[in-house]
């Protein structure tokens, strides 16, 4: 018999420097938000709100977050964005995946306050005018997805994927596609999907 | 047409696109987590760091200092519910352990306070500052283990009420020509679907609204109004699409109670999105087993004895058990036949399905030790599996209602090149990687279950069928949309097809593979019943039917019964006729032998499974072949799996494309669980160690390069009205033998313990 005093919540460790890190980070972005409004209290507690715009799909969404929230987070629980979706919440599966300015990156490893003044792009603001894009066209037409909760990660990983010129062929797409995982494994689709699609993208 | 989407053969439907293709490229399906709520409150799960024990005290003042903290509950004060017996027991859950009942810990990471606070970030946080001071004991961990029981499972759960066997194995194995005696071993396994187990509950009064991604919502729903102690049709369950299941979600877990009881207590929408390694632990795996094949055969490969033992870890409470046996013991003709499956009972969560439970491990034995059979014999692998076809199961001589199984291994081999195969392990090789091919025979149950269905048509040809059926990713909606569009001959884009809630007429668990020929053949009976309606409308006897062709409207629709309404009739005239505004018929259907207690029970969330083995004059099982091959590094052991190719026949192929799909993605499973899937046990604490994406690996993008699948036309009338079988656990099953076989060829070592990693190549 052994008495142990501690209790195992999730990722305990990560999340502790997660939360030491945002605060580390939290100085000049606070200070950033103060800076708009000599009103604002200069937060030293993560928890306290901190004034944050974020440009999502071509429009400024001002919120008040706590400090410690993600991208992913800001955008599906302040902003109904709920297309980008949580898999793992350690940057690992991929479903997250949004464009800040054109590049992809995992969103919930992503703090909102690091993400001001950039431009985000997500899955809703792939189409234009009910137009799909040809991304989003090529995984219907090859059927790349089956349960399709990683799709919008997938799709916006594809779009970065051919624009970073990673889609020069099969074994490319393969390599590049592999930081989101597919767990129905729509792969092979996916990989049709994003050879149709390149070609019209890069025309631009 | 793309590879994705084939040409339809004989007894096939269109590859028409999904249904939901759109929503789910766009972003606008909606999963659970997706809901929006109303100020919701936001759960935080905190788990236990031991797995066996009690819990002392604890310390909640650190947490309860943080800011936005609403709750914190823990077994001293959680909402009292009541129990719920175990799925295969004839309840819902898929544990019994119920979790903040007690100061007792029955395994590693069971739920042990929840916090509730106003956001995410802040329930975690204070998730992290709760202090817990336990007695700790120590764990029984999996089957080497002290202080595990064994027992045979016969006896101790409801499901497996026989060990199969005829004839004397013993004295048929005795004096056989040729003998093999294996062990094979197959590890723990997760899910893992990307979609996390989340649960929002929301109360309106007295009635509960659960989003949740369930695979059975009229299951959830009875079982957590049960738990509450409230009647079942206060409690509605909504879950459009569900981000994956693979069995995860088919019976209930503790989580779903517990969220509805703090949420009518706070009176307020409750938000849970529990982490990924949370999902390890609060909910079901496969568990790991263990084997032991003998066989005996003549000279010429005629197998005369074959004997399959069991054994699979559970939970201390739960007499979980998959007992493949029924399969394995079936599969080929041999007039000597014995099996035995016991239960392991460690200190662990309950287990539970996971896509194909008994086929997955079980096959993975049969199918190797038979590869090993072929050597001894020195026989091609797919001649000893010719010679031992059969039309008939051993066990009681009941006949297959179709078995495509050669003719699988025919078409595979052919487009997989297995004549180029040259028979020596180690013989093929490619500068520093040796070559292997391997080969394995798939099957898994046919199997149907009572189903209901509504179905409206409007004068304009719009119609609207409701099921309470599920999308994980199988493509419900699309093959149910297009069975009504067949039947009543209007356009497939006039069909609105509602899915995934409870308030919706009852449709079985999406496992088992039955759902497509259960909810299709649901949907076709009542389409009929609209056609004879309509029909009886305008013609009153079957003698004006050539008056009715006169005019089109409603056309006559492939379908396996083609011969069934030959005639169209005016929408327009028939409306008139029976001067109504909409015609909308309900309709229950189930499959032939299904209990006289089949459609009840189907309303209050039990499910009752006809098929497979146990249908009283026949067997019922889709098959397939599947060939492998694989590439070892003579110098790394790094393994590659350049090529998957399967073959298969399921009956009717409702869509070829969403077949494919599934049968593809099956593939990569089975690539997948015998090259790389394995939950690690901490032995000393009973703990999962790799319980995240990145450290229990499945497979990516850059695993995959390059799979074939081929669908044969077959045609089946025995089992059901569409004449499907399922096929979502079909594909998965083979794979593992198979690759373990084209290890050997390439490396002449025979591994019989999967996974098979580099550090387990001894070349």
């Amino acid at each position: 018999m052994s008495d142990k005093s501690s209790s195992r919540p999730s990722g305990f460790d990560r999340r502790a420097f997660m939360a030491g890190a945002a605060g580390s980070v939290l100085v000049p972005m606070t200070a950033r938000a103060a800076a708009q409004d000599a009103n604002a209290p200069l937060a030293q507690d993560p928890s306290l709100p901190v004034e944050v715009t974020l440009r999502v799909n071509g429009e400024d969404k001002h919120l008040s977050l706590d400090a410690r929230t993600t991208v992913l987070d800001a955008l599906r629980e302040h902003l109904k964005l709920t297309g980008s979706k949580k898999g793992c919440d350690h940057g690992q599966c991929g479903a997250c995946t949004v464009l800040i300015d054109d590049r992809r990156v995992v969103s919930c490893l992503t703090l909102a306050v690091a993400a001001e003044g950039q431009e985000i792009t997500t899955i809703e603001g792939l189409a234009t005018d009910d137009r799909l894009h040809p991304m989003q066209q090529a995984f219907i037409d090859n059927d790349a997805f089956q349960c399709g909760y990683c799709t919008p990660g997938q799709i916006m990983s594809a779009v970065a994927c051919v624009k970073e010129g990673h889609a020069g062929n099969e074994a490319d797409i393969r390599e590049y596609m592999s930081g989101n995982i597919c767990r129905c494994a729509a792969y092979p689709n996916i990989v049709a999907a994003v050879k149709q699609a390149a070609p019209e993208i890069m025309k631009g | 047409m793309t590879a994705a989407a084939p040409e339809p053969k004989a007894n096939m439907g269109q590859s028409v696109p999904r249904y939901d293709a759109a929503a789910k490229v766009t972003g606008r399906a909606t999963y659970a987590s997706d809901m929006p709520l109303d100020n919701p409150a936001y759960a935080f799960l905190v788990t236990s760091a031991i797995a066996k024990g009690r819990i002392d005290r604890f310390d909640l003042d650190d947490a309860g200092r943080v800011r936005g903290v609403i709750d914190i509950v823990t077994h001293e004060n959680a909402p009292k519910l009541k129990e719920s017996k175990l799925f295969s027991n004839g309840g819902y859950a898929g544990t019994t352990i119920q979790p903040l009942k007690s100061a007792e810990i029955a395994h590693d990471g069971q739920i042990i306070a929840v916090v509730i606070a106003e956001s995410y970030e802040a329930a975690r946080e204070a998730a992290n500052r709760v202090k817990v001071s336990y007695t700790a004991a120590a764990p029984s961990a999996s089957f080497d283990s002290r202080g595990t029981t064994m027992a045979a499972a016969k006896g101790q759960n409801a499901q497996f009420k026989e060990d199969p066997a005829v004839g004397d194995f013993a004295k048929a194995f005795e004096t056989a020509e040729v003998k093999l005696t294996a062990s094979y071993d197959t590890p723990t396994q997760h899910h893992n679907p990307m979609e996390l187990f989340t649960t929002s509950c929301v109360w309106m009064g007295d009635n509960l609204v659960i989003y949740e991604g369930s695979q059975y919502v009229y299951g959830l729903k009875n079982g957590v109004a049960e738990q509450l102690g409230i009647e079942a049709d206060k409690v509605r369950v909504v879950n459009p699409y569900v981000g994956g299941g693979f069995g995860s979600r088919g019976s209930m877990t503790p989580r779903t109670a517990i969220i509805a009881g703090i949420a009518k207590r706070l009176n307020r929408p409750i938000k849970l999105v529990p982490t990924r390694d949370q999902g390890f632990t609060i909910a079901t795996y496969r568990a790991e087993t263990r084997h032991e094949i003998k066989l005996g055969a003549n000279r010429d490969g005629r197998l005369v004895a074959l004997r399959h033992e069991g054994a699979e870890v559970s939970s201390r409470p739960d007499a979980y058990c998959v007992g493949g046996t029924k399969t394995t013991t079936r599969l080929y003709a041999c007039p000597n036949v014995d099996s035995l499956v016991s239960i392991v009972r460690a200190d662990r969560n309950t287990p539970g399905f996971m896509r194909s439970p008994p086929e997955v491990p079980y096959l993975f034995a049969l199918e190797s030790a038979l590869d090993e059979l072929a050597v001894k014999l020195d026989m091609d692998p797919i001649e000893l599996r010719r010679i031992n076809d059969t039309t008939n199961e051993p066990i009681n001589g009941k006949p297959y209602t179709s078995r495509s199984l050669m003719a699988c291994f025919d078409e595979a081999a052919k487009a997989f090149g297995w004549a180029q195969r040259s028979p020596q392990p180690k013989s093929m090789s490619d500068g520093d990687w040796l070559i292997g091919y391997g080969c394995a025979a798939t099957c898994y149950p046919t199997q149907m279950a009572p189903s209901a269905a509504r179905v409206r048509l409007q004068r304009d040809g719009r119609t609207r069928v409701e099921i309470a059926g599920h999308e994980i990713g199988t493509g419900a909606y699309t093959v149910i949309a297009q069975t009504a569009a067949e039947r009543l001959g209007v356009p497939l884009e006039k069909v609105a097809v509602f899915i995934g809630d409870s308030d919706l007429p009852p449709a079985p668990v999406a496992g088992g593979s039955n759902s497509t020929a259960s909810t299709c053949s649901a949907v076709m009976m009542v389409c009929d019943q609209i056609r004879q309606r309509l029909f009886k409308a305008v013609m009153p006897s079957d003698s004006l039917a050539d008056k009715a062709k006169e005019t089109v409207g409603i056309s006559p629709a492939p379908s396996t019964q083609a011969a069934r309404g030959d005639r169209s009739l005016d929408l327009d005239k028939a409306f008139d006729a029976l001067g109504v505004g909409v015609v909308e018929e309900y309709g229950e259907w189930k499959p032939e032998g299904a209990p006289l207690d089949s459609f009840q029970a189907m309303h209050t969330g039990h499910v009752r499974l006809i098929g497979g083995h146990a249908m009283k004059d026949q067997i019922a099982y889709a098959f397939g072949a599947e060939f492998v091959e694989v590439r070892v590094n003579r110098f790394t052991h790094e393994i590659r799996c350049p090529r998957l190719v399967g073959a298969f026949a399921a009956g009717r192929i409702m869509n070829p494309r969403t077949a494919r799909s599934q049968l593809m993605g099956g593939l990569i499973w089975g690539m997948s669980s015998a090259l790389l899937e394995a939950t690690e046990i901490d032995e000393r604490n009973a703990r999962y160690v790799n319980d995240n994406l990145a450290d229990y690996l499945v497979p990516v993008n850059a695993d995959v390069p390059g799979v074939e699948v081929i669908m044969l036309s077959e045609q089946d009338d025995h089992i059901n009205l569409v004449g499907a079988k399922g096929l979502g656990e079909l594909a998965n099953v083979g794979t593992n033998a198979a690759v373990c076989n084209a290890l050997y060829h390439a490396t002449g070592q025979r591994i019989r313990k999967l996974p098979v990693r580099l550090e387990n190549i001894e070349i």
